[in-house]
């Protein structure tokens, strides 16, 4: 009990954080996970080709905002269970919606030591492509799509308005392009490339644009 | 099973020269002098069956229920001694609760076993304990479909399509094999449940018993463990009885070659 | 008296000093902090809510009880779900309305979730045993204990919570309890912005148990209908899409409306208004 006590508060109000847009969007083959690269410590860009899109499982993959630091140790714990969850279970992959809970759990139990906001999203042949968010507080919600970072507040209209279910491939990229390029344009915490993991039954595909190949989508 | 221990029977924790385990042979022979259980694993479902021994007349019909719920999608039945059934069934709603608790959704039915088997099998390991002087069947339905095991006092466990344990396992078996279990549905493995438990009565006799039927399916019970409902059970008793009169007449001599 | 609860059942510092955190290391707070903090608080754990849901409205009628609750998550002033369930159903007839955290709100979900679980083990092969078992008193107990005892380890569901449906007799339950623990009936309740919008419109049709015999079911749902639209108009964190549940006594069923919209509102006046007082065109 009486170990070496830190006041890890100041280090807490310097950390790097993902002022972020993210989003995650489900479609009629599977499901497109979609990320901005900038990473900043207050106004200074600490890294603008960041890859905030973290594989956990083949194709369970996640986005994360809030603090670098927290989202990437949660990450790397929830992979840990996913392993161990297929080496208990005779190497049965396990669906995204655990993937989803065991983020949600950790999340959760420890919401006063974590900043991390995380979307959750998935593609296995039973479900199809699933999403889930895990906002800040450590609740677990299920969608069709999810935005969400600083950024994701100036596009809920947007996106509410331009989604549709069913997409094709090449309208889901479109549509988290034009999404993502315009949270990019108002929010200065995020910005650089924009980056896609596309998750369908043939497999998992990156895309990478540059901002001048999404300014003017 | 002639020779005796002579020694070798007093701890768990000691083999025999010859290999063996005396006191996980002495559970087995708790479980073969109780009353028979039985479960069948049809095409969407799961029927598990009791002959539920009535040791006093002063004990309420139809209560002291012998079959247990594991989890909502998960039954259970055993043979042997009651308290130590109790005790697994106990160790099973732990670990499906731990397991829901951690991901959220309801236990495999593998995974569970994984975890029952492993747990039975520590009780051969240590001369602190005894082995469970049970057989249980479990049985439930997950995302695969379902699913029924047999867990014997060792800990070995294997995936039936049907299983029985008990006084009457060999006479229960042998009707077992002949039902055709592929292609079953859940609603016709309950009177044939029924019936073999009423057949495998003819080894224990003299004993006042009680049918206990329970059932999980996708169809009938919206993959939830239950107690057939009454009507039913009414029905699966009187096709039992009738089935049984029968045999009694045709078919009694085969009987007797299967006793042991 | 002091009336810092942290300072009872101590000895008083004017008499033996103040009390040295050093022996038994008695403290769980960081040194540096307590230089810079003079209580000696336990350290906390949820201190504020992020996803929130707003009120939860219930009312009994003469065979039964309605409540309602509406579908937005928000954060902050931000809607960010408008499709959250804060309705359950626990057991056969019982409904717990939930307001505040909904991270939480889920926690709770899964405790009754487990207490289900736990009640269906011994139900037996009786039909309705679950429903004989597991009845809105227990549920109200049950929660009543677990949020007193989370709130005296500081460390809060923060929520609050209507609890309706039917208690062994089948007789209408209808009882509240939040975050400190304190539980209470009524035969009308509200949480949050309900309590101070919709339970004086509520009370004016039933103020007693006495007048409840008075009210019908139609009137009912109409007057909970009435209060969600009232909320929508004036809680600046409420959704015109809810989800309302009743329940009557005489045939212990419930109805549960899901994506209940407001309807009949009236916004047509806005055409005169003009201006802020001078007259203007």
């Amino acid at each position: 009990m009486d170990a070496i006590n830190v006041d890890i508060n100041h280090l807490k109000k310097g950390e790097v954080s993902l002022g972020t847009s993210i989003m995650a969007v489900t479609f009629k083959d599977g499901v497109i996970l979609g990320a901005d690269s900038r990473t900043t410590t207050g106004t200074y860009i600490a890294n603008r080709v960041t890859d905030k899109l973290t594989q956990i499982q083949d194709k369970i993959w996640c986005c994360r905002s809030g603090s670098a630091a927290d989202t990437q140790a949660v990450a790397d714990i929830v992979k840990y269970h996913l392993q161990m969850y297929k080496a208990n279970n005779n190497g049965k992959s396990p669906s995204t919606k655990i993937a989803a809970s065991i983020f949600q759990e950790l999340c959760y139990n420890n919401k006063d030591n974590l900043s991390a906001g995380i979307i959750c999203a998935g593609y296995d042949e039973k479900n199809g492509g699933e999403v889930y968010t895990i906002p800040l507080g450590g609740s677990l919600h299920q969608h069709e799509y999810a935005i969400s970072g600083s950024g994701s507040v100036f596009i809920y209209g947007y996106c509410k308005k331009n989604y549709k279910p069913n997409m094709t491939k090449d309208e889901t990229v479109n549509f988290i392009k034009t999404s993502l390029s315009q949270a990019i344009k108002w929010d200065g915490s995020s910005g650089g490339v924009i980056r896609m993991i596309v998750l369908t039954k043939s497999g998992i595909e990156r895309l990478l644009f540059l901002p001048d190949e999404y300014v003017n989508a | 099973m002639t020779s005796i221990g002579t020694g070798y029977d007093l701890s768990n924790s000691i083999f025999s020269p010859d290999g063996r385990n005396f006191q996980v042979e002495y559970a087995s022979k708790a479980v073969e002098n109780a009353g028979t259980s039985l479960g069948i694993r049809t095409k969407d479902g799961i029927v598990l069956a009791t002959e539920k021994i009535i040791t006093s007349k002063l004990l309420v019909p139809n209560k002291n229920k012998r079959i247990q719920t594991i989890d909502r999608h998960v039954g259970v039945v055993y043979s042997g001694l009651i308290p130590d059934g109790r005790h697994f069934v106990n160790r099973g709603r732990d670990e499906a609760e731990s397991f829901r608790s951690l991901y959220k959704e309801p236990i495999g039915i593998p995974g569970l076993l994984d975890r029952l088997g492993y747990y039975v099998q520590a009780y051969t390991c240590y001369n602190s304990v005894r082995p469970f002087g049970i057989n249980a069947i479990v049985g439930g339905i997950d995302d695969d479909g379902p699913h029924l095991y047999m867990v014997e006092p060792s800990g070995v466990y294997w995936g039936y399509y049907a299983a029985a344990a008990g006084k009457g396992r060999q006479t229960a078996k042998a009707e077992l094999e002949k039902l055709d279990l592929t292609t079953i549905s859940t609603r016709d493995a309950v009177k044939e449940a029924a019936r073999i438990i009423y057949l495998a009565h003819e080894d224990n006799k003299d004993k006042e018993f009680e049918l206990e039927l329970t059932w999980i399916s996708k169809e009938e019970t919206n993959g939830l463990h239950k107690f057939v409902p009454k009507d039913l059970l009414e029905e699966a008793i009187k096709y039992a009885e009738e089935e049984g009169d029968d045999d009694g007449s045709s078919d009694s001599s085969s009987d007797e070659e299967m006793d042991d | 008296m002091n009336h810092n609860p942290f300072h009872w059942g101590r000895p008083s510092d004017s008499t033996y000093g103040p009390y040295n955190q050093q022996i038994a290391h008695a403290s769980n707070v960081n040194p540096m902090a307590r230089q810079q903090q003079q209580s000696d608080f336990p350290t906390m754990h949820t201190q504020r809510p992020m996803m929130t849901g707003t009120s939860v409205l219930a009312i009994k009628y003469q065979d039964g009880i309605v409540i309602a609750a509406d579908n937005m998550g928000s954060y902050g002033s931000l809607m960010k779900l408008d499709n959250v369930e804060r309705l359950l159903k626990v057991g056969q007839d019982t409904i717990v309305g939930i307001s505040g955290d909904l991270s939480d709100l889920q926690a709770i979900q899964r405790i009754l979730n487990d207490l289900e679980i736990d009640e269906s083990y011994d139900a037996g092969d009786d039909e309705d045993a679950l429903a004989a078992g597991l009845k809105a008193n227990h549920v109200h107990e049950y929660l009543t204990r677990i949020m007193y005892n989370r709130r005296s380890k500081m460390d809060p569901l923060w929520n609050a919570c209507i609890v309706a449906g039917f208690d062994d007799e089948g007789k209408s339950f209808l009882k509240y309890v939040d975050l400190l623990g304190v539980a209470f009936a009524s035969p009308t309740l509200a949480t949050g912005f309900g309590a101070h919008l919709a339970i004086p419109l509520l009370r004016q049709r039933v103020d007693s148990e006495a007048d409840v015999k008075k009210l019908t079911k139609a009137d009912a749902i109409q007057l909970i209908k009435d209060c969600m639209k009232v909320l929508f108009y004036r809680d600046a964190r409420s959704l015109d899409k809810y989800s309302m549940a009743v329940l009557s006594e005489s045939d212990q069923k419930v109805e549960f409306h899901k994506d209940v919209k407001v309807e009949d509102m009236k916004w047509a006046f806005a055409k005169g208004i003009k201006g802020y007082g001078m007259p203007q065109l």
